[in-house]
């Protein structure tokens, strides 16, 4: 009784438990859906009121109140019979999928028990019905679902009994016993002895309702896989498509390695990085906006062909698009360059693609994508020519003009925030970059390499060894979203300080513009661009010992998973996102 | 003095310098050709540089090949050149060579080499031979001004400014020396990249160390030798891991067995049906393990968040989802000292796996160490360590199958002497266990909650005596907050530690999976928290809340990747296996 006094400390009431007992003793068949919340006791006590709200995606507070404290009462009883209501072990001979596929030619109405054929299957119930003398239960497993068939007169001793009084839909069930096909043609268990693994004491979510409380699903993950079956399918093809890039990468000779997530100075990118504070070095530390610095510095050691899958974290907003922490790969390999990379950006995508999906062509959000090889491959330049008619080309480099010609030429179809951020570009590159992700980034549906970025937006790519003003860069596009982006990498010392430097003295000039308009507008804050960016010396150090001519590439493993997997939003992919703080 | 350590630690000097340097560039640009043909000159008045680049000041050097790239550039050259075509890897280069006949050439041969200059040397101005290093291997190259391209004052005025430190593409013919050394003559060769700092220095010995270079690898759990590196300072090392990687080719191996650990680790799981996950970094609340965690804030959403201590809340989530069996191999955060042992940031691997029990799991480990331990020493169960530092003789650490096991309580009391009283929260206990430390000279700093004397105490008498394997098992409910209850014996748990080498390396049990009994355990755990142990753990709510719907049989392991990697490639320090280890700050 320990157990039950503690739980009426914390949480109170036992409102139902009298009249709930009522009914227990009335057998009667139930016929309850798949999923639906809980046994016949449960319902009979708790569900009613569920059933008018139909909106709500659990019980009520003081309905799931009672169900805790029914079940609670049964974890006492079966205690108090000797039996475990939270065992140790349980032996598994098979997964439900299994059999499915071992007995999938056993005909309606046949039986299978020979010695071969006693089994034993753990799993979740989701669905029991309830005749007289028969019970049958719907078990899940990791692989899938089967049939427990429970007759009272081959169960071992009161156990129908215990079925009947202990057992409630979203308890953890043992089973053993020999294989049989219903008239109906459903493959089952036919039960000889069962145990109850780990005893529930809250009600599963109903499967339909459950759906609507999207909040709920990623806050308590685990009722959202018990409930939908398909959302632990995404986390299974996440689970492929990872191993299917580190597969892909050690083919070809990578290196997995790992470099700090906590790091002095926060480089590679740029983003406002999260701070914390090292108690015993008595220092801040920045978690890493990306990997690439360190990995650069492996290829100055001596690696020729490194790669690190990990988390990158970034201080900002959150959307379907963005959680502030997401993984990445990104690889780096010497004496290559930018056009190798694409090649080897859609062999990665490609290979994910057939792992998961067996094909090239695949369906997201209702568009069709086609990832056959080779994609497009387009310079930034004629795509925005493209688009808009403005051929940067022709601009000359008057950086009043370029603003001048791009908004009479694109004015009706430019909003005030784009007009706005098309005036604060301070280099000809950052407003060819604005028109290129109004115009142009949303149109990029099929995969297209975008090549040769130009140099004021790409600090560490190397100068386009043709096209002055431009790298050799490009960032892949699939459905509208940037998922990799690679170049090829500058080498030479001085030009990365110089750029690096220059990028400083950008963001601070940015900075200072922002506290003066804060002052300004008075508590508006818009602290976006405050923070501080510092310049990592260890990496140029690194650089000065020389670095081979590399390229390297990262890819975004949410969104490609995103891709794969038809989910619009990346919360759908990763297990535990982050989300705004309860009310 | 074979490190320039006085370069390194200058940088604010060095960054005046590339400053200045930098300006001069610019002026250099304005100016005519008349300036660029006496920098010509002079370059070719510097014909007998290399000799003397060794007794150059550091700084100097710098400032030199700094120069040198600026005049490259003034005369519309790229000294980074976009793309050099290589057609094979030195290691390829030779296995496909390396059994020609001495004196043997095959000129009409064409292959395209590219690595780092780690040993130059000038045979007159018509003859210079260079090691070339690539991938962990070596082969020479003998540039020799007629089987150039190059005529021959181009010939000598070139090669006088490839320095030690460069990376170069090479394409030429294979052949041996008469002497029979594998070679490469070039007839193109270019600078890919320039090392602009003056490379340490290899001693003769070390040299001749060098030539061995991957005829006699080491292997995983054999020993090594730091002190005969040739850059030997440990902390140039781990700062410039770069220079570390370069000059000591052993500390490759160490990344690359740590790389085929966790593949290792990886593979075994996998063929398990186990599924990898990713569970977050940032967590509201630091839960899984007893530990003081890092800190953060997210601007937007305004929200406090701590780096994750342990992701075993989170893991145990997804097995109540329905995942049955789950791994997870990342990094964790503790906001705590750093020695030889510790770091902030470590690597771990943790899987759950339902239905299964704390006796499944010490055979699946016996099962995945001694396998991977025979695997990478290539056919042994048992490795070489210097568990007492490198000077004296190593140890041998034996992994065969199966491991001993030790009752931790039965053990203590058997080893030390004692008759604890069984009821472990009792005060009666506590103060038992106050006189027992004291009676031994057992430090305990406050607080001294049962559990960390209990702790003491293990450290002391048990863990001691673990230096091959050793699984210490059924640890007291106190200690475990989030271990099952022992299926028989009262008051313990089933849990287990594996030692090695006197050090935890994993730790794993059955897991707590009754909800009324998990949040009593956090109750009791705030006990401690208000005595003062601030590493006590804290309440998760999501996590209780997810064991009301029914958490499995499961059981739950996890595994120290960094320690694992120390013990496999005979390092001491914590430092050796982590590529860019935590530093103090250096100003």
């Amino acid at each position: 009784m320990e157990a039950l006094k503690v739980c009426n400390l914390t949480w109170h009431p036992l409102k139902h438990l009298l009249h709930s007992h009522a009914f227990r003793r009335t057998p009667r068949t139930m016929v309850l859906l798949a999923c639906s919340s809980s046994t016949a006791a449960d319902t009979r006590a708790a569900g009613r009121r569920r059933r008018s709200s139909p909106s709500s995606s659990t019980t009520s507070t003081s309905d799931r109140e009672a169900v805790r404290a029914i079940r609670l009462k049964k974890v006492e009883e079966l205690r108090s019979k000797g039996l475990d209501p939270y065992a140790y072990e349980w032996d598994k001979t098979h997964g439900a999928n299994q059999l499915q596929d071992i007995y999938r030619d056993l005909g309606n109405g046949e039986e299978k028990n020979s010695e071969n054929d006693h089994i034993s299957v753990a799993g979740r119930i989701v669905a029991r019905r309830a005749f007289g003398k028969l019970a049958f239960l719907t078990l899940r497993d990791d692989s899938g679902t089967i049939q427990l068939y429970c007759d009272k007169e081959r169960l071992i001793g009161d156990q129908f009994e215990q079925l009947k009084v202990h057992v409630d839909i979203g308890d953890i069930l043992g089973a053993r016993g020999t294989i049989k096909r219903t008239e109906k043609g459903e493959l089952s268990v036919c039960v000889l002895s069962f145990a109850i693994l780990t005893k529930s004491l809250l009600p599963l979510p109903d499967k339909y309702h459950g759906l609507t409380d999207i909040d709920k699903r990623y806050r308590q993950r685990y009722v959202d896989m018990i409930a939908n079956p398909e959302v632990a399918d995404v986390f299974r093809k996440r689970a492929k498509v990872v191993s299917e890039i580190r597969r892909t990468m050690d083919s070809l000779g990578f290196v997995e390695v790992e470099t700090p997530v906590l790091q002095g100075a926060a480089g590679g990118a740029e983003a406002r990085p999260f701070i914390t504070y090292h108690n015993s070095l008595g220092r801040d530390l920045y978690l890493r906006i990306a990997t690439e610095l360190h990995l650069k510095r492996m290829l100055v050691g001596g690696f020729e062909k490194v790669y690190e899958i990990g988390r990158i974290f970034r201080n900002e907003g959150i959307s379907t698009r963005h959680n502030p922490e997401f993984t990445t790969i990104e690889m780096y390999e010497a004496y290559s360059d930018y056009q190798s990379m694409m090649n080897l950006a859609e062999e990665i995508v490609t290979r994910c693609a057939l792992a998961v999906h067996g094909k090239l062509s695949i369906d997201y959000q209702g568009v069709e994508i086609c990832l056959q090889r080779p994609w497009r491959r387009e310079t930034m330049h004629n795509l925005v020519k493209e688009a808009s008619g403005i051929d940067f080309n022709e601009l000359g480099n008057d950086l009043n003009d370029a603003k001048r010609v791009t908004i009479d030429t694109l004015g009706k179809n430019l909003d005030n925030k784009d007009k706005g951020s098309i005036e604060a570009c301070h280099s000809i590159g950052h407003v060819l970059n604005e028109v290129f992700e109004i115009f142009v980034e949303p149109k990029l549906i099929q995969p297209t390499f975008v090549l040769d970025y130009p140099i004021e937006i790409s600090p560490l790519a190397k100068p386009h060894r043709r096209s002055t003003g431009l790298t050799e860069r490009f960032e892949l596009f699939i459905c509208g979203r940037e998922l990799g982006n690679a170049f090829s990498e500058l080498t030479d010392p001085v030009d990365q300080r110089g750029r690096l430097e220059d990028q400083i003295r950008q963001h601070e000039k940015k900075r200072a513009a922002v506290s003066t308009e804060d002052d300004r507008k008075d508590g508006m804050k818009d602290d976006d661009d405050l923070y501080e960016v510092t310049l990592d010396d260890d990496f140029l150090t690194a650089l000065e010992y020389g670095m081979p001519p590399a390229s390297g590439m990262g890819l975004g493993i949410d969104r490609l998973v995103m891709l794969l997997t038809n989910s619009p939003s990346i919360r759908d992919v990763i297990a535990f996102p982050v989300l705004k703080v309860q009310q | 003095m074979e490190v320039p350590s006085e370069a390194i630690s200058k940088n604010a000097l060095k960054r005046e310098l590339k400053n200045k340097q930098r300006e001069e560039e610019r002026k250099r640009k304005e100016e005519e050709k008349a300036k660029k043909a006496a920098e010509m000159q002079k370059a070719k008045d510097n014909k007998s540089a290399p000799a003397d680049d060794d007794d150059m000041d550091p700084t100097q050097y710098l400032e030199n090949r700094l120069k040198h790239l600026s005049v490259q550039k003034a005369e519309g050259k790229n000294p980074y050149p976009h793309k050099f075509f290589v057609t094979m890897s030195v290691d390829q280069y030779i296995k496909e060579y390396g059994g020609l006949s001495d004196g043997q050439h095959l000129e009409d041969v064409s292959v395209s080499l590219a690595g780092r200059i780690m040993h130059k040397r000038a045979s007159g101005s018509k003859l210079v031979f260079y090691d070339l290093h690539g991938g962990g291997f070596k082969v020479q190259v003998m540039a020799d001004a007629s089987k150039s391209d190059l005529d021959e004052p181009e010939f000598s005025k070139f090669h006088s400014n490839v320095k030690r430190g460069d990376i170069v593409g090479i394409t030429g013919f294979p052949g041996k020396s008469k002497k029979g050394e594998l070679s490469i003559f070039p007839k193109t060769f270019v600078v890919l990249s320039h090392c602009l700092h003056m490379m340490p220095r290899q001693k003769s010995a070390a040299a001749a160390d060098n030539a061995n270079l991957k005829r006699n690898p080491w292997v995983p759990g054999n020993t090594r030798n730091p002190e005969a590196y040739i850059l030997k300072d440990q902390e140039t090392r781990y700062r410039l891991r770069h220079l570390d990687l370069m000059l000591n080719p052993e500390v490759r191996e160490i990344f690359r067995t740590r790389s085929k650990i966790i593949s290792y680790i990886r593979r075994f799981l996998d063929d398990l049906d186990f599924l990898e996950v990713e569970t977050p970094m940032m967590n509201m609340i630091a839960g899984g393990a007893a530990a003081r965690p890092f800190v953060t804030h997210h601007n937007e959403l305004n929200m406090r968040l701590f780096m994750r201590i342990a992701p075993e809340l989170y893991l145990k989530e997804l097995v109540v989802g329905g995942l049955d069996r789950v791994y997870e191999i990342g990094k964790q955060f503790r906001n705590e000292g750093i020695d030889l042992t510790h770091n902030p940031e470590f690597t771990t691997c943790e899987f759950y796996m339902a239905y299964k029990d704390y006796n499944d799991l010490m055979e699946i480990t016996e099962q995945m160490l001694s396998g991977m331990v025979k695997e990478l020493t290539k056919g042994s169960y048992k490795i070489k360590y210097h568990a007492d530092g490198v000077d004296k003789e190593p140890i041998e650490i034996d992994f065969t199958p199966p491991f001993r096991r030790i009752d931790m309580i039965d053990e203590l009391e058997k080893m030390a002497g004692l008759s604890i009283p069984k009821d472990l929260s009792s005060e009666e206990a506590n103060q038992y266990l106050k006189d027992a430390c004291l009676k031994y000279e057992i430090k305990c700093p406050p607080p001294e909650t049962t559990a960390r004397l209990l702790d003491k105490l293990v450290g002391h008498f048990l863990e001691e005596t673990c230096v091959n394997p050793t699984f210490i098992i059924n640890h007291p409910e106190i200690m475990s907050p989030l271990a099952k209850w022992h299926r028989s014996k009262p008051g313990l748990t089933e849990r287990f530690e594996l030692f090695v080498n006197k050090r935890e390396l994993c730790n794993a049990y059955t897991e707590l999976n009754d909800p009324v009994v998990q949040r009593q355990r956090f109750a009791e755990q705030l006990k401690d928290r208000q005595s003062g142990d601030d590493e006590a753990m804290a309440l998760d709510e999501t996590f209780c809340t997810a064991l009301e719907y029914g958490l499995p049989p499961t059981g739950g392991w996890g595994l120290g990747i960094d320690r694992l990697t120390m013990l496999l490639t005979d390092s001491q320090n914590i430092k050796e296996v982590l590529l860019f280890p935590a530093m103090k700050p250096q100003d």
